[in-house]
């Protein structure tokens, strides 16, 4: 069974960006993740730009995927721009993808 | 525990989309209208006679109709998310749609058949562009940091002012049959500030936005920018001086400093897709880069016949109405092919992310008939344009009547996006 931590990670993969098609975690766009003793999350994030017209809908849909994973409490996204996303925070897969 | 190291922003920057696809619907009815009264008015066009009702009518639906109307959706949609803050106000939108709609289509109309009203549909027309402007002034106030694309997009909504002001001056002049002031400069600097400050500076702006978003470009400086935008904007000033003290020395100035400030612009967008990771850009896209291309091109013919030559007419006209087609539309047909998909995906399909899957935004659009329909409007709109050059009644109706079908195929496979209900 994995930890909380690694289910949450697991379910973030499925919460793609509709432009690139790559998940948001593959993407660099997850930069921490906390879990209180009550299993309620905090998850600090980012995205490529700030001016994303996808913004709202993913951070939202981050939201969604960690809350209905069995055993979270209380899910708060917290969308920060600094430090500001750069490429070196993609997966190597992730990069790989946007080459190719 | 005490994670919260940057204090989140609020990022509620979502607009009711029924106020964005009004705009977005009823430009395309104006495109594909205007397109049938060129059509049927080819007779006269092929003779270089484009000063006539008709030819107004379909001009002014094109421009207004289609360009504007289509640039103010696409704003309603592209400056909260651009900078940062909702728009002002929604229901103020709406009606602001309404009279702009009605005074567009009725200001056509009088143009052609109904002169003895045109101060008045023209004066809602204007009303409906004054009202977006306030509009767009109240929403860009309250942008937190102002930047390089606040300066494009501002200066852009100045020449707009400056640009119906003009208009209605314009129609004065024809109504009272009374020369307020210089016709000819007039209707010269109405022109120039329509075309390269209203548009040509918007477009440059969101550019700045849009390259960078749709390649997934970092690392780039936007220094650059300020050189576009001092060489643009001197290009403008020194038109409009030449056009009131007819000076030849400024003319040609100023179609240097275009000319300048397009090919520094054309660089920096170069530098930006040099550090883009998304390899294999989306076609749509590509044709909004191809545009910048063709505009380029075009400000180089320009300047080399205002060094080099006389203006005739004809090549006025045919430059005019290449620079609407080839530069300002095809950047909007490009981007309106990325845009709509963006707009009906956050709407349909927002609240589904993290629970469902959901369809990736490429699926949700045509890409095929994107690369057919965008070479295909390439070739009709040349076509057109040496079809008048060469006065060919046949090339002419030949190429229009394919560019009045192709405007309805991009009509359709826009509306088709809106089809999708997963």
């Amino acid at each position: 069974m994995k930890n909380l931590t690694d289910q949450i990670y697991d379910k973030l993969r499925t919460v793609i960006d509709p432009e690139l098609n790559i998940n948001v975690v593959d993407l660099g766009l997850i930069y921490e993740i906390e879990i209180t003793k009550l299993n309620d999350v905090y998850i600090q994030m980012t995205l490529t730009t700030p001016g994303c017209p996808l913004h709202d809908s993913i951070t939202s849909g981050v939201e969604a995927a960690v809350v209905s994973l069995d055993g979270v409490n209380r899910v708060e996204v917290d969308l920060v721009w600094d430090p500001p996303w750069s490429p070196d925070k993609m997966s190597q897969e992730a990069l790989k993808k946007l080459q190719t | 525990m005490n994670i919260q190291l940057n204090p989140s922003l609020n990022t509620e920057t979502k607009t009711n989309i029924a106020l964005p696809l009004s705009f977005i619907l009823f430009s395309l009815a104006a495109f594909i209208t205007s397109q049938f009264i060129l059509l049927k008015n080819g007779d006269m066009i092929v003779q270089g006679i484009f000063r006539i009702p008709e030819v107004w009518m379909a001009a002014h639906l094109l421009l207004l109709g289609w360009v504007m109307m289509v640039a103010m959706g696409a704003m309603y949609q592209l400056v909260p998310v651009v900078f940062l803050t909702p728009i002002w106000s929604e229901k103020f939108g709406f009606i602001q749609f309404s009279i702009s709609a009605i005074g567009i289509v009725g200001f056509s109309l009088s143009l052609a058949y109904y002169i003895e009203i045109a101060m008045f549909t023209a004066g809602l027309t204007v009303l409906g562009i004054v009202m977006f402007l306030f509009q767009m002034w109240k929403t860009i106030k309250k942008q937190a940091s102002k930047n390089i694309l606040t300066v494009f997009v501002g200066t852009a909504l100045l020449c707009l002012l400056l640009t119906i002001s003009l208009g209605i001056l314009l129609v004065a002049n024809l109504v009272l049959n009374n020369e307020i002031m210089n016709h000819f400069a007039l209707l010269k600097t109405h022109i120039l500030l329509g075309l390269a400050g209203w548009f040509t500076l918007l477009i440059f702006g969101f550019s700045y936005k849009m390259v960078p978003m749709f390649s997934l470009s970092h690392g780039y400086t936007m220094k650059r920018s300020i050189y576009v935008y001092g060489t643009y904007v001197a290009g403008l000033l020194f038109g409009i001086i030449s056009f009131w003290i007819d000076n030849e020395i400024f003319l040609k100035l100023s179609f240097s400093l275009l000319f300048l400030g397009f090919s520094f612009f054309v660089i920096h967008i170069r530098e930006i897709l040099k550090k883009r990771l998304k390899k294999k850009l989306d076609r749509a896209f590509m044709f909004s880069l191809v545009a910048i291309i063709f505009g380029w091109i075009l400000h180089l013919m320009v300047m080399l016949n205002v060094l080099f030559f006389d203006l005739s007419m004809s090549f006025i006209g045919i430059f005019t109405y290449l620079y609407i087609f080839n530069w300002i539309i095809f950047s909007i047909m490009g981007y309106l092919y990325k845009i709509v998909p963006f707009l009906w995906w956050t709407y349909r399909y927002s609240e589904k992310v993290g629970k469902a899957d959901v369809p990736v935004l490429k699926d949700m659009v045509n890409d095929k008939l994107g690369v057919l329909l965008f070479y295909s409007f390439s070739i009709s709109v040349w076509g057109v344009a040496l079809a008048i050059l060469y006065s060919s009644q046949a090339g002419f109706n030949l190429f229009q009547g394919i560019l009045t079908i192709l405007s309805i195929v991009y009509g359709a496979a826009i509306i088709n996006v809106l089809r999708q209900y997963k």
